[in-house]
């Protein structure tokens, strides 16, 4: 097993690195010398803590410690998710209305997905400062990409049949997009939708850097990083909140579309 | 059964009548194109008939239909119906008005049946139960369990979801409809019977139907009157399926019609449209003497008797050798051979003639009664026949009603009619 000052060895180019770079985040590393002392204080259960890897124990004790950054966490991907949404089906609904938009929208979705996530955020510190909204806008910009091209493919893949008889029916342009391809679209919205939730749970770990809080306070610091426990607590906190928006989406793809669920001839 | 002139009082009681559609000039002339796509095309559909518009692909005729609904606006020109120009008025309004049916159908996937059926009267905002007792009557008017209502299209045939097309086109009962080779994706058996289902379905509805096709047996088959198309929608000839099949007026006509037209007329008609030869009968016991003077008679053409039972059911042909006895035997000497039925349609009982090897049969009615003697020649006769045309054209009317008085569907689907009828 890798001990822990191994770990931190490793990983500690990288987040002194960052972390030091910029004079905002001296705040994050404090918070965990904090952690370190406390711990180094004699409070911990687990005598030789630097060389596990997860200490039980310090976990149920302190698990009230994750409360707050959890909940910050889920605000901001559930925020940024619908906010992405919101603005990527406008623009999907755009694209598929007039068709010369599409190439430069896809390409817009395709720079801003293609920025790396924690240049983003170091990128938008001097223009939006620190804070919840810097970290919302840089996690919004994310979920563009994958959202606007799951409903564009979505409204594509409608039966060009069906839009006939729909028009042939009296449909009007609009009944048509609302009654018949936005909700024959919604397979590939929702399927869009767990992409990019899942991945905003993830990086959403990094608005940290962006002051936005969210259980990267619990990971990122030099004395975290020499207690692999509070990372290990962190990171499956994070799994389970992208299992639990995967989950949550899938549920509601059950309810909105209950005629993918019998069985065709 | 009144077929042709249906009464009011026996027609359904959401039936809002039929109306005329007349093409005067229309053109459709796309951008960026030197010669129109349909070119000044003058046609009048007179109410409740179905017009044929068939063609070789790229004639034109799909956007002849399609501007009828102004899913293509016409460049200039007009079409009106019932008297009214469809230019008139919002285009989505107007197409709530025309019954859209389609090849591929396009029913929503994601709307069960009774809702795809619904989606023009929800449009009109009709209310709900008013929806739901036509959803289950139209259901039922085309052959489908209402119970099915509640399934979504994924779960039902293609034969059933072209049924769910034509039930959810004529929701709000609409005067005209429009039919895009509506049974093009069903594999023939299938094909047929819903042929057969439409039409018997459309002599209790009466609607005015344009209905595409390229298939001139389809045409034949469907059309009170059928339009041949060429290049740019031009009309070749527009005539009833008999004097199309008589008298192609074109040689593209005559080459798109086929060179098995003679055939073709045969299947527009039945056994009982034509005069049969008179049967030389005989029964067992019977003098031969008298038998043999029978056949001598100048009318009877045939040279053998038939042995008929006591119902005049046909036994067998008597041989010479049976006619050398005092009496008739009780079994003849010769098989009967095929036994054709009055009902049977004409291309069929040629088919049988044919395969048996044998010049005539005997035909028989319902009740298995000798009818007379169906013969090759008198086939031919009657296709060489200057009043052919004549006869075959009240034949032409007559293989829905005999159909659908053997049909048991057909009379169910009457009796509930009638029993609506009676009951409000």
């Amino acid at each position: 097993m890798m001990s822990a000052s191994e770990w931190s060895a490793k990983l500690m180019p990288v987040s002194a690195g960052a972390a030091f770079a910029h004079p905002s985040l001296a705040a994050v590393g404090e918070v965990g010398e904090g952690f370190f002392k406390e711990r180094t204080e004699g409070n911990l259960p687990c005598q030789a803590s630097e060389t596990h890897l997860f200490c039980g124990q310090w976990a149920i004790d302190h698990i009230d410690r994750y409360v707050t950054p959890t909940l910050e966490q889920l605000a901001l991907v559930a925020i940024s998710v619908v906010a992405g949404f919101v603005i990527a089906f406008a623009l999907a609904i755009l694209g598929h209305r007039v068709h010369w938009l599409r190439p430069p929208l896809l390409a817009g979705t395709g720079i801003l997905f293609a920025i790396p996530s924690l240049a983003f955020f170091l990128l938008l510190l001097p223009v939006t400062g620190r804070g919840n909204e810097t970290a919302i806008i840089a996690l919004t910009a994310y979920t563009l990409q994958i959202i606007y091209r799951n409903v564009v493919l979505g409204l594509d893949n409608v039966p060009a049949s069906a839009r006939d008889a729909a028009r042939g029916m009296g449909l009007t342009s609009r009944q048509i997009l609302w009654k018949v391809e936005v909700p024959m679209a919604v397979p590939e919205i929702i399927a869009g939708l767990r992409i990019a939730t899942v991945s905003t749970v993830a990086i959403a770990t990094l608005a940290v850097f962006a002051g936005g809080g969210g259980l990267g306070t619990q990971i990122l610091g030099e004395a975290n990083l020499k207690f692999p426990t509070t990372i290990v607590i962190s990171g499956v906190i994070v799994i389970l909140m992208a299992l639990l928006f995967d989950a949550i989406l899938l549920i509601a793809q059950r309810f909105l579309t209950p005629w993918r669920r019998v069985r065709a001839i | 059964m009144p077929t042709g002139d249906a009464a009011p009082d026996t027609q359904p009681a959401s039936h809002a009548g039929a109306s005329s559609v007349s093409y005067e000039n229309a053109t459709k002339r796309y951008d960026g194109t030197d010669v129109p796509a349909v070119d000044g095309l003058t046609l009048e559909v007179p109410a409740g008939d179905i017009c044929v518009l068939v063609g070789p692909s790229g004639c034109g005729k799909t956007t002849a239909m399609r501007m009828v609904n102004r899913m293509i606006e016409m460049t200039s020109g007009d079409i009106k119906i019932g008297g009214e120009s469809v230019r008139v008025g919002d285009p989505a309004k107007r197409r709530r008005e025309i019954g859209y049916v389609i090849q591929q159908v396009g029913l929503f996937p994601h709307r069960t049946i009774a809702q795809n059926v619904a989606a023009v009267p929800g449009l009109l905002g009709w209310k709900k139960e008013r929806i739901r007792a036509r959803t289950t009557e139209l259901l039922e008017l085309v052959g489908l369990d209402p119970e099915l209502g509640d399934r979504y299209p994924a779960q039902l045939s293609g034969g059933q979801q072209q049924r769910v097309g034509v039930a959810r086109a004529l929701a709000v009962d609409p005067p005209v409809m429009l039919m895009d080779e509506p049974f093009g994706a069903i594999d023939p058996i299938n094909r047929e019977r819903l042929q057969n289902e439409f039409l018997r379905l459309q002599a209790e509805i009466r609607k005015t139907i344009l209905f595409v096709t390229h298939d001139i047996d389809e045409a034949i088959k469907m059309g009170d009157r059928i339009a041949v198309m060429r290049e740019h929608g031009r009309v070749e000839q527009y005539a009833t399926p008999a004097e199309l099949l008589m008298s192609p007026a074109t040689e593209f006509v005559e080459d798109f019609v086929g060179a098995d037209r003679a055939l073709k007329r045969l299947a527009l008609m039945r056994v009982r449209d034509i005069n049969l030869w008179e049967a030389p009968l005989a029964t067992p016991g019977q003098p031969t003497t008298e038998v043999k003077s029978v056949l001598y008679a100048p009318e009877v053409e045939v040279r053998y008797p038939l042995l008929v039972d006591s119902a005049g059911r046909p036994q067998g042909w008597l041989s010479e050798r049976d006619l050398r006895a005092e009496t008739v035997p009780e079994r003849a000497d010769g098989p009967l051979g095929p036994v054709l039925e009055l009902d049977d349609v004409m291309r069929d009982a040629l088919a049988d003639l044919l395969q048996a090897g044998v010049q005539y049969a005997a035909v028989v009615d319902r009740a298995g009664a000798i009818a007379g003697i169906l013969s090759v020649e008198i086939i031919s006769e009657f296709l060489a026949s200057p009043d052919a045309k004549n006869d075959e054209y009240d034949a032409v009317e007559r293989p829905l009603s005999a159909e659908r008085g053997s049909d048991l569907s057909g009379d169910d689907e009457r009796e509930r009619v009638e029993r609506e009828i009676d009951a409000g």
